[in-house]
């Protein structure tokens, strides 16, 4: 049996009828703003009669601050929802007496679209009754297989099936504490207790967390809240205490705690179908862990991963979030081979160097100091003269004293600097 | 898709090449562990056989220009390009990112921590950082670059090698550490001692003339008896 509510006038809220409908089954779907539909199955053993039923819906309704709730309980969604639109207070149908009851009904309970409106108007129909009364192939003939259709739903003839509103997911868990407490160590047992059933709801809802909010109230009344989020959604109670734990190391609250709340953003669980070829992917709950204790590091902007700039101004690079993603194999593309590189000197060391016929032949800066052995060079470069213009003669040297170096003068400020050491 | 027959066939073409490619990467499930870490100079693989030991400290160390970073460059290359991770702890920030690129390391596998600024400075916090790094099993290789900081690091109390090492033993992970003279090394780990020999040159003297490269010794072993002579290019 289904039951149907409908008010009028429109509720003060969409969710008023959903949460009204909710106290009596948890299979409830809004029919728009003013009606809701009830799936009764099963509740025989808490109302014998439907006329009870209906008048605890009808009760319950007018609790709630609804003036004129309507209530129909009947055998078929359609004949309880077009009863309860269409006629005042309660009304239960037994099974068969559907078209009978629904016959005087005005046709535009239906909510046909108005070209269908108008020629139905125009065929002189005025009530579902009059529609039910007509032959099904005439209708066929006339309108398509939407004939037969709409002349079921006048008889109150339906038979789809209820689909329920879900409920809003919640995943939070909170816990007020007998005694405040202060520090970070008895904090860590707390947040346990509290994110090991958070994490089990959400694991049980095959969900997992992409932020956690966490809120503590402290003793002073304020609201202590910090927002985490991970590389990757995680209901691991472990690595949540983690990330909260040292969140709160450089954010820690000015009082004692009094309670303690978490609210995770749900995301449904990631489906990775791995490879057994591919070469094993970090974990990044681990992976989140492990940032989360370099913060110190990758805040500063002195941790993550170079990416080098498209430009030709040397040494250009900018760091990244430290993020790998998953390995793409590139079959055949050769490793590059071994070779000398660069140990870059942050800034470029000034130097004194003297230069005969126009080549260098002793170099002194801060920790490299000598005469030049062997020297390649000048290789001229420049760039930027529309930004912050650069230009730079660059010479690799070798000096008696031991050494490779590469220096360079800067041609815009006729100044030596050594870049690096070739090691 | 082909017959049944040919499918099966390709497929076991693949796995046998995947699986007997001794420089494939690993694949998921498999035990790293008996595979040293590849340094890409196939003379100093031949001298440690087969690479750096995984699971130990191993130290690369040598005067100015003798490849110690190319070397140190040159296994994070091999590292990364396989698919895993490589970290490179940089108290004095001395890390070229383009001659790395040059060599073939994958920078977005790089996670690189460079020392220099307030928050980040001394070699205590490199220390605590490398450790935090080591610990979390997620990097193949770790390089900790103590070049220039000889004087600082013998200050270090001795457990700190002994503590970074047993971070380390029950992981497939190696922890090179690069260095002016001896530091340390683990009970298995490589100690590779560089020099360096001629500079090689392309051209006579004059301009349009390159640094070509530079020829190296390493030297391994018990008292460092076991050498191998190289040659190195120079990244442009």
């Amino acid at each position: 049996m289904f039951g149907a509510l409908h008010s009028v006038p429109l509720p003060p809220s969409p969710d008023t009828l959903l949460a009204l409908a909710r106290e009596f089954t948890p299979r409830v779907e809004a029919c728009g703003p003013a009606t809701v539909l009830l799936d009764l199955h099963g509740l025989a053993r808490a109302w014998p009669r439907p006329e009870a039923l209906g008048r605890a819906l009808v009760e319950a309704a007018r609790g709630r601050g609804l003036t004129e709730p309507r209530v129909a309980l009947a055998f078929s969604r359609v004949a309880a929802r077009l009863l309860a639109a269409g006629r005042e207070g309660l009304t239960v149908v037994s099974a068969g007496q559907e078209a009978q009851l629904l016959a005087p009904l005005p046709l535009a309970l239906l909510g046909l679209e108005p070209e269908k409106a108008d020629l139905f108007r125009r065929w002189g129909l005025r009530t579902l009754g009059d529609l039910a009364a007509l032959p099904a192939g005439g209708l066929a003939e006339r309108l398509g297989p939407e004939g037969p259709r709409l002349r079921r739903l006048a008889r109150g003839e339906d038979d789809t099936p209820l689909v329920p509103a879900l409920p809003p997911e919640c995943f939070d868990c909170a816990l007020e504490l007998d005694w405040p407490v202060e520090g970070l160590e008895p904090l860590a047992f707390l947040l346990a207790r509290v994110l090991e059933p958070l994490g089990l709801t959400l694991a049980s809802r095959g969900r997992r967390a992409a932020a956690l909010t966490l809120e503590l109230r402290l003793v002073d009344g304020s609201v202590h809240r910090r927002t985490l989020k991970t590389a990757a959604p995680t209901a691991l109670p472990r690595t949540w205490r983690t990330l909260l734990l040292l969140d709160l190391e450089s954010h820690p609250p000015r009082d004692a705690i009094q309670a303690i709340t978490v609210r995770a953003a749900p995301t449904p669980a990631r489906e990775v179908q791995f490879s057994l070829l591919d070469p094993a992917q970090p974990s990044p709950e681990r992976l989140s862990e492990t940032l989360a204790r370099l913060r110190e590091w990758t805040e500063a902007g002195r941790g993550g991963s170079p990416a080098l700039l498209d430009t030709h101004r040397p040494g250009a690079f900018v760091i990244e979030t430290f993020s790998p993603g998953t390995f793409k194999a590139t079959a055949g593309e050769p490793t590059g081979a071994a070779r000398l590189g660069l140990r870059v000197f942050r800034p470029p060391r000034p130097a004194r160097v003297s230069v005969e016929g126009g080549a260098p032949v002793f170099v002194a800066a801060s920790g490299v100091r000598g005469a030049v052995a062997d020297r390649a060079g000048p290789w001229r470069a420049s760039g930027d003269w529309w930004d912050v213009a650069w230009s730079r003669e660059e010479w690799d040297v070798a000096l008696f004293e031991g050494g490779l170096y590469r220096i360079f003068r800067d041609r815009l400020r006729d100044e030596w600097f050594v870049e690096g050491e070739l090691d | 898709m082909g017959s049944p027959a040919t499918v099966k066939a390709a497929l076991e073409d693949l796995l046998r090449h995947q699986r007997l490619q001794a420089d494939g990467p690993p694949l998921r499930g498999e035990d790293r562990w008996p595979r040293p870490l590849a340094t890409g100079v196939r003379e100093i693989d031949g001298l440690l056989g087969g690479g750096l030991p995984r699971g130990q400290v191993s130290e690369v160390h040598g005067p100015v220009s003798s490849g110690r970073t190319a070397l140190a460059v040159s296994v994070v290359a091999q590292t990364t390009r396989a698919g895993a991770l490589a970290a490179w702890v940089d108290p004095a920030d001395h890390f070229d990112p383009t001659s790395a690129a040059e060599t073939g390391v994958d920078l977005a596998r790089v996670l690189w921590l460079r020392g220099g600024a307030p928050a980040t400075a001394g070699l205590g916090r490199a220390i605590s950082v490398a450790g935090t790094v080591l610990g979390s099993g997620l990097f193949e290789v770790v390089v900790l670059d103590l070049v220039g900081q000889a004087g600082e690091a013998r200050r270090l109390p001795g457990a700190t090698w002994i503590r970074l090492q047993r971070l380390i033993e029950l992981q497939p992970t190696a922890l090179v550490l690069l260095a002016d003279a001896h530091l340390a090394h683990g009970p298995s780990g490589a100690s590779v001692a560089l020099r360096a020999g001629a500079a090689r040159w392309s051209g006579a003297p004059g301009p349009g003339r390159l640094l070509s490269g530079l020829e190296l010794e390493a030297r391994s072993g018990r008292q460092l008896a076991r050498a191998a002579r190289f040659a190195l290019p120079v990244s442009s």
